[in-house]
């Protein structure tokens, strides 16, 4: 709790730093632009809180993302889909996804960083070899588009996706008995086993779930932009990661919350945002965002290591 | 003058007193056996000695130097060198590397001199009166040849006391001859051996004084000449079995839970076959290794049996995975609390519900006030001394852990419990409220299963005790039968130990 309110903390400090030195960058419209520009990260960033809650780790959702997105370009435009049964098909793509890493890691006990270090690269090498590397497909609907550019009354409609990700998953994690379970499972797989919890199903439904978000964030992404290509996505694993890491939730397992990671990612994103706005230079975002991650962790070690021995 | 003595050595962990104000003294040549029930404080002692861990209070002195600050660098410097039963060998180095380890000075880009690296094992391997080629790799050997490797080294780093924890568990009794013949050829060489042990006919064949530990006391120290076995084991048990264990007999109920020539290969274990009643507590004895604990996790699915028939209330049930054992009514405590038996980092509350959470959940959502119910109503009943139920477990006592352990299974309201060594590393307080609560449940109806190393608790809490040996059942005693020497020539089966 206390580490949460430091990161709050520094969050509002942020602002008042770049609404005082930027142009423009207290207005209601850039407050849309940093939600627009942070929505699908923050996706990603909300599943794999729980993957990092039970001790696991996805570098795969990146590449998913690319994947799904080349899936609603082909399935709607060569295969000639409906926009909404192609959009169907990239979250089941998604799924399908997340499913290979679910059964790598829950069934076949491999150590997640190795499953998804693996899949990191397939996903994204499917992905070009779908396209060829270099195939762009544009020229969606209008209607499909308003996901990624539109808004609801004065809010980005991206923003409700998210606003909708974000209670499902503080409910999973902080209120649900299946959130307790992985908890138990981050701190201990073998006394979670003990206590008679099915921990390879547990395991695997949270990379399901991961899976199933990198889908409906390559939605999203695509409808933004406007454009599918196979190096849609490419990096946004480590930023995602960076985000719920920064939000307080151990690397180690067992700790962490959703709310830390909305922080986080709001930390972030406003970030970059502010260095643009201010006419700082973009590589300064790099070299900040790692200082604000080693301080966390350092501060959090402080506040968690005098409780242990 | 001592070699090593002891002055009120005392030392707690959390809230559990190891060692009371302990006084020890061992002479230069002169072979000392510790010998005490499991959680006497003989292993905190060894820590003591070897500076694994720094005692709360008291002097430890060294040849008539007090020890200041006893780390193992230290302790070992001043010739103080620990044996374990499993020789703690680098499997894949030589003989010759193993000794040279600790021994060369010099850092890392010193060359390498590889013929007086193999002579000087030689010589050392040669005082222990050991046969072994210094360039064969330490995995090769057998037990009792790397223990002498050991000490080979330990000699030649000047070590004057040896620690000997258990150095013939896994030896055959030729070669525990061997071994007990170059412990006694130390003694001209003014060297000391601390001697611990659990075999008390190896003690009083080889110790030239014996001191006795009892809940963290040291009760008496004699010559070993003028003590026999009787008065040792009443030493170390120290009063009456029957006054200790709060054992009431309950109505019998019909069998609950059933085992028909269960086995599974993986774990070593076959054709065992037994049944509890409910109300009834049968306890399992035998020694390390016998294949009581495997059998606790092939009845839990955590090791699921490839053979055999488990019956619940007589109906045959297939219990792969504890997720169904648990469903079935199974419940178990397992023997390693720190790994298995609690989450520690978790509070008191979390652990108490974890095997239970469908029961304080609706359609998936936890119910917090249910959940800060039971777990203060077990804080209450079982008076586990904690400052809120919020507490992390990692912070309690061993004997509060094991009872927020044994809280976690009991609301899952099973019909069997299996308790696996459910009294280990907590002090004698908590383990006579412990011993009280599992009578308790027996007399609610539970079928309670007890697998315990401490043959005075298997016999004073059971109603039948079943004896195992090498992984299937050695045979059952019932009542008044189930005597430790009943139990013990059944535990160790008719032949003498294999021969080398």
């Amino acid at each position: 709790m206390t580490y949460e309110r430091g990161l709050a903390l520094c969050l509002v400090l942020e602002i008042a730093l770049f609404a005082s030195i930027g142009w423009n960058f207290f207005t209601a419209g850039n407050a849309g632009e940093i939600v627009r520009a942070s929505a699908e990260i923050g996706l990603l960033a909300l599943a794999l809180t729980p993957v990092i809650v039970t001790g696991g780790i996805d570098l795969s959702v990146g590449s998913l993302l690319g994947l799904c997105a080349v899936v609603l370009g082909v399935t709607w435009r060569d295969a000639g889909w409906p926009i909404t049964v192609a959009a169907a098909a990239a979250v089941v793509a998604g799924v399908v996804g997340g499913g290979l890493n679910a059964l790598l890691v829950a069934r076949l006990g491999i150590p997640p960083l190795i499953v998804t270090l693996g899949t990191y690269s397939l996903f994204r090498g499917v992905a070009e070899g779908v396209t060829a590397g270099v195939r762009n497909y544009s020229d969606f609907p209008e209607s499909f588009l308003f996901l990624g550019q539109g808004r609801i009354g004065v809010v980005p409609s991206q923003l409700v996706v998210l606003v909708a990700a974000a209670i499902g998953f503080w409910l999973i994690v902080h209120r649900m008995a299946v959130g307790r379970m992985l908890r138990a499972i981050g701190f201990s797989p073998d006394g979670a086993r003990y206590a008679g919890l099915p921990v390879g199903r547990r395991l695997g439904s949270v990379y399901l779930l991961s899976g199933m978000c990198a889908g409906v964030a390559a939605l999203l992404y695509v409808a933004r932009l406007g454009q599918a290509k196979a190096d849609a996505g490419t990096g946004f694993e480590l930023m995602a990661i960076t985000a719920v890491i920064l939000g307080g939730t151990s690397i180690f397992g067992g700790r962490g919350s959703v709310g830390g990671t909305l922080l986080g990612l709001a930390t972030l994103a406003v970030l970059q945002n502010g260095l643009r706005l201010a006419d700082l230079p973009a590589e300064l975002a790099g070299v900040v965002t790692a200082a604000l991650l080693l301080a966390a962790l350092g501060a959090n070690r402080v506040l968690q290591g005098r409780s242990r021995k | 003058m001592s070699l090593l003595r002891l002055q009120d050595v005392s030392k707690a962990y959390g809230g559990v007193r190891a060692l009371r104000a302990v006084s020890f003294d061992l002479r230069p040549g002169e072979i000392h056996a510790l010998v005490g029930e499991n959680g006497a404080g003989k292993s905190t002692l060894v820590r003591i000695l070897t500076g694994a861990v720094e005692a709360d209070s008291g002097t430890v002195e060294i040849e008539g130097r007090r020890v200041e600050h006893a780390d193992p660098v230290a302790m070992r410097a001043l010739g103080v060198a620990p044996i374990y039963q499993q020789p703690a060998l680098l499997p894949d180095l030589t003989v010759a590397e193993n000794v040279a380890m600790g021994l060369e000075r010099g850092g890392p880009w010193r060359r390498i001199d590889w013929p007086g690296r193999r002579e000087r094992a030689r010589q050392l391997l040669a005082r222990v009166g050991a046969d072994i080629d210094v360039d064969a790799p330490a995995h090769g050997l057998r037990m009792a040849e790397q223990q002498l490797v050991e000490i080979a080294r330990a000699l030649g780093a000047d070590a004057r006391i040896l620690l000997m924890d258990e150095p013939t568990a896994a030896l055959t009794d030729r070669e525990a001859e061997r071994l007990f013949e170059r412990i006694r050829g130390l003694r001209a060489h003014g060297v000391g051996v601390v001697y611990i042990s659990h075999r008390l006919e190896e003690v009083a064949s080889l110790a030239d004084r014996v001191s006795v530990l009892r809940d963290g006391e040291l009760v008496a120290t004699r010559e070993m000449a003028e003590v026999d076995r009787n008065e040792l084991i009443r030493l170390m048990v120290g009063r009456e079995i029957q006054a200790l264990f709060p054992k009431r007999t309950v109505p019998r109920g019909d069998v609950v839970l059933a085992a028909e020539g269960l086995g599974c290969r993986a774990s070593g274990i076959h054709g065992v076959s037994f049944d509890v009643r409910a109300g009834e507590i049968v306890g399992f004895a035998g020694l390390v290794g016998a294949g009581r604990t495997e059998l606790a996790r092939v009845l839990f699915g955590l090791t699921p049996a490839d053979e055999g028939v488990i019956r619940l209330r007589g109906a045959a049930v297939r219990i792969s995975t504890p997720a169904e054992a648990v469903g079935l009514g199974l419940a178990y405590l397992p023997e390693d609390r720190r790994r298995h038996g609690i989450i520690a980092e978790m509070s008191i509350a979390a652990n108490t519900t974890l095997a239970a959470l469908r029961t304080i959940s609706r359609a998936g959502f936890l119910d917090f006030a249910a959940e800060r119910e039971i777990a203060a109503s077990y804080q209450q009943r079982f008076a586990i001394k904690a400052p809120s139920i919020d507490a992390a477990v990692a912070t309690l006592s061993g004997g509060n852990q094991q009872k927020v352990a044994l809280a976690r299974w009991l609301a899952t309201r099973p019909s069997v419990l299996v308790l696996d060594e459910p009294t280990q590393g907590v002090d004698v307080g908590a383990k006579a409220e412990i011993h009280g609560l599992i009578v308790d449940l027996a007399a609610q109806g539970l079928a309670i299963l007890l697998i315990s190393s401490e043959l005075p608790e298997v016999l004073g809490m059971s109603d039948r005790v079943v004896v195992m040996r090498a992984g299937t059942v050695a045979g059952g005693l019932d009542g008044a039968a189930a005597t430790q020497e009943a139990v013990m020539t059944l535990a160790l089966g008719h032949q003498p130990r294999l021969s080398a």
